[in-house]
């Protein structure tokens, strides 16, 4: 009972207290940071803040996809190429360019098409990870690979003539920035009211014990993986809506650009820790940053490549530093 | 929680008296068997534990203690025998219909999430849920409140349930796994090698909460290595050898060296055995 006793005390002091909340909202201080820098060095980039946060929402959309598989103790590297598959293949199903398949222009036709499609090949994915047991990585990886590859097959023009109410959803800014907003908050709220949503921090922190508590690892697997398909699928309509056609390297090199505002956001690269709400300021982050490398005049096209790569070691650094403190912070008090 | 010695159960009794036996007791196993295939990994075992009792398993490795378990726990289905809870034969196909007849495991292994806080691991799976008709949403404020009445009240332990079960000592962390079982409410709780690999301190506070849960009147089995530990603690101890209890004894009567001798020969040099 004596070691008991003051064990809070001793291991959240109220110094320690106030270190842990910040390091747990990181994402915040930083953002602030990010964005005094920016309007000090571009100031140009905030000439349309609505400009950036539309720009955002098809790299949000990924960045909750990610988050998720994420949070399950699970990544994804495939969503940027489900986004960018799912988009050209609806655009070939509607669109009226000479080579594409132009087989209907219902555009409510192609919004059930292009979430079918996303959610086929999550649950593909959810599927060959959990019921025939290949690592995550490799999974995805082959499947970033295919639908790459399969991206170029089909067309490699961008596609044109798609219908209006299909372009608008993610070509109407307020409408495209509230739709992510509401998403976040629904996935929020769906991770911390739900037994689902405890369960995907379950599985995240402890396959093993997750399943023997009795929650169904494979199947919630299953619907991560089709959720996250889903998620990435919507990421697709939006770029489509932004672009106002489907460009053919639709979705590359997005997956990394995910894997950075999910991290800078602290959801944990080991599962079962994570906040949505940070994820999202680890999206408008990494938004603004962009937006912020396109209105430089210092720095060329050419470059944003690179400089997007060291903003992702950046992240990384920052997530291992703050893992690396909380636990020194949190241990001190054990017993 | 002292037993008379003419309640202790009598291996693969017979006759008429088995009924009443089955009655009284809390846990009642009546010539149990195991198969896997052509091994036999537990034959013919019977035995009582009664209400209120730490009673404790113990036995060499490959003695049959896990699968003894494992058939308690509804993990595996016994392939010949009968189990009796508070006298009334019971069939456990799964884990969830022991859960059902108020029977509880924590294995070794704890099944805890680090990276979530006390109340989380305990709630895992069944939280208190508030909202209207088929829209039903964890209730958090009932979860925690639950949640330090279990350690509280139950354990009388002084932990934060909102502390993250990875920065838990071992002793902590049993305690962890004990208060999930305690939120079913069950009167059994079976314990897997509650003390195994816990520093000194660590298993007193164990043994404490194991004292603490029999004084509530909750029905302890103990499946363990540790002989020193059961023979303070338990108020009887089964002897397992080679898949048959051997011997049950009272700790008063038995020692180590002679529960040593029982588990790895399966008889007594003196030939002492309680039948």
């Amino acid at each position: 009972m004596a070691t008991d006793q003051g064990f809070m005390r001793r291991t959240f002091g109220d110094r320690d207290d106030v270190m842990l909340t910040l390091l747990d909202n990181m994402i915040w201080p930083i953002l602030g940071l990010v964005l005094i820098g920016v309007l000090v060095l571009v100031p140009q980039t905030f000439n349309s803040f609505e400009l950036i946060l539309w720009g955002a929402v098809p790299i949000g959309l990924l960045v909750l996809a990610e988050s998720l598989c994420l949070l399950s103790g699970h990544f994804d590297l495939s969503i940027g190429s489900i986004a960018g598959f799912s988009a050209i293949f609806t655009g070939m199903v509607l669109g009226t360019c000479p080579s594409c398949w132009g087989l209907t222009t219902n555009p409510w036709i192609g919004f059930g098409i292009i979430l079918l499609v996303g959610s086929l090949i999550g649950f593909v994915n959810g599927v060959m990870i959990a019921k025939v047991g290949l690592n995550p990585f490799l999974q995805t990886l082959a499947f970033l690979i295919t639908f790459e590859g399969a991206k170029t097959a089909l067309q490699t023009q961008p596609i044109t003539g798609l219908p209006s109410l299909y372009t608008q959803v993610g070509g109407t800014p307020r409408f495209a920035i509230g739709f992510m907003l509401v998403v976040f908050f629904v996935v929020g709220l769906v991770l911390r009211y739900t037994s689902f949503g405890q369960a995907v921090y379950a599985l995240g922190s402890s396959e093993n014990s997750a399943r023997e508590v009795g929650i169904d690892t494979e199947r919630l697997i299953i619907i991560i993986y089709t959720i996250s398909g889903i998620l990435s699928a919507v990421a697709g309509l939006m770029l489509t809506g932004f672009v106002g056609v489907v460009p053919p390297l639709i979705g590359e090199g997005l997956v990394f650009q995910a894997f950075a505002g999910a991290v800078i956001g602290g959801i944990s690269l080991f599962g079962g820790r994570g906040k949505i709400t940070g994820a999202l300021g680890g999206v408008i982050l990494i938004q603004v940053v962009q937006s912020a490398l396109n209105n430089s005049q210092l720095i060329g096209a050419t470059q944003i490549q690179m400089i997007n790569g060291i903003v992702l070691f950046v992240a990384i650094l920052l997530y291992s530093t703050q893992s690396k403190l909380r636990s020194r912070i949190l241990a001190s008090g054990a017993v | 929680m002292s037993i008379e010695r003419e309640d202790l159960t009598v291996k693969n009794s017979t006759g008429s008296g088995d009924t009443d036996r089955a009655e009284m007791s809390k846990l009642r196993v009546e010539n149990l068997t195991k198969h896997f295939g052509r091994i036999v990994a537990v034959e013919d075992v019977s035995l009582d534990v009664h209400s209120s009792e730490v009673f404790a398993l113990v036995g060499d490795n490959g003695a049959g203690k896990s699968t003894l378990m494992n058939m308690l726990s509804g993990v595996h289905e016994p392939s010949e025998g009968q189990i009796y809870k508070d006298g009334k034969p019971v069939v456990f196909s799964n884990p969830s219909e022991a859960r059902d007849n108020d029977i509880e495991t924590v294995y070794q292994d704890l099944a805890l999430m680090d990276d979530l806080d006390i109340a989380t691991n305990i709630f895992m799976g069944q939280f208190p849920r508030t909202g209207f008709g088929p829209l039903q949403v964890i209730d958090w404020d009932e979860t925690y409140e639950r949640a330090e009445t279990i350690m509280m009240e139950r354990l009388g332990r002084d932990l934060d349930i909102k502390t993250e079960v990875e920065f838990l000592s071992g002793g902590q962390r049993q305690l962890v796994a004990i208060g999930r079982s305690l939120a079913f409410d069950p009167d059994v709780i079976i314990l897997d090698e509650p003390t195994s690999a816990l520093s000194v301190d660590a298993t007193r506070l164990v043994q404490d909460t194991i004292d603490t849960l029999a004084d509530q009147g909750i029905t302890i089995i103990i499946v363990s290595h540790n002989i020193e530990s059961v023979l303070k603690h338990a108020d009887r101890i089964g002897v397992l050898f080679r898949g048959s209890l051997v011997d049950i004894k009272q700790p008063e009567e038995t020692d180590l060296e002679e529960l040593n001798e029982l588990m790895t020969t399966g008889t007594l040099s003196s030939g002492r055995l309680d039948d």
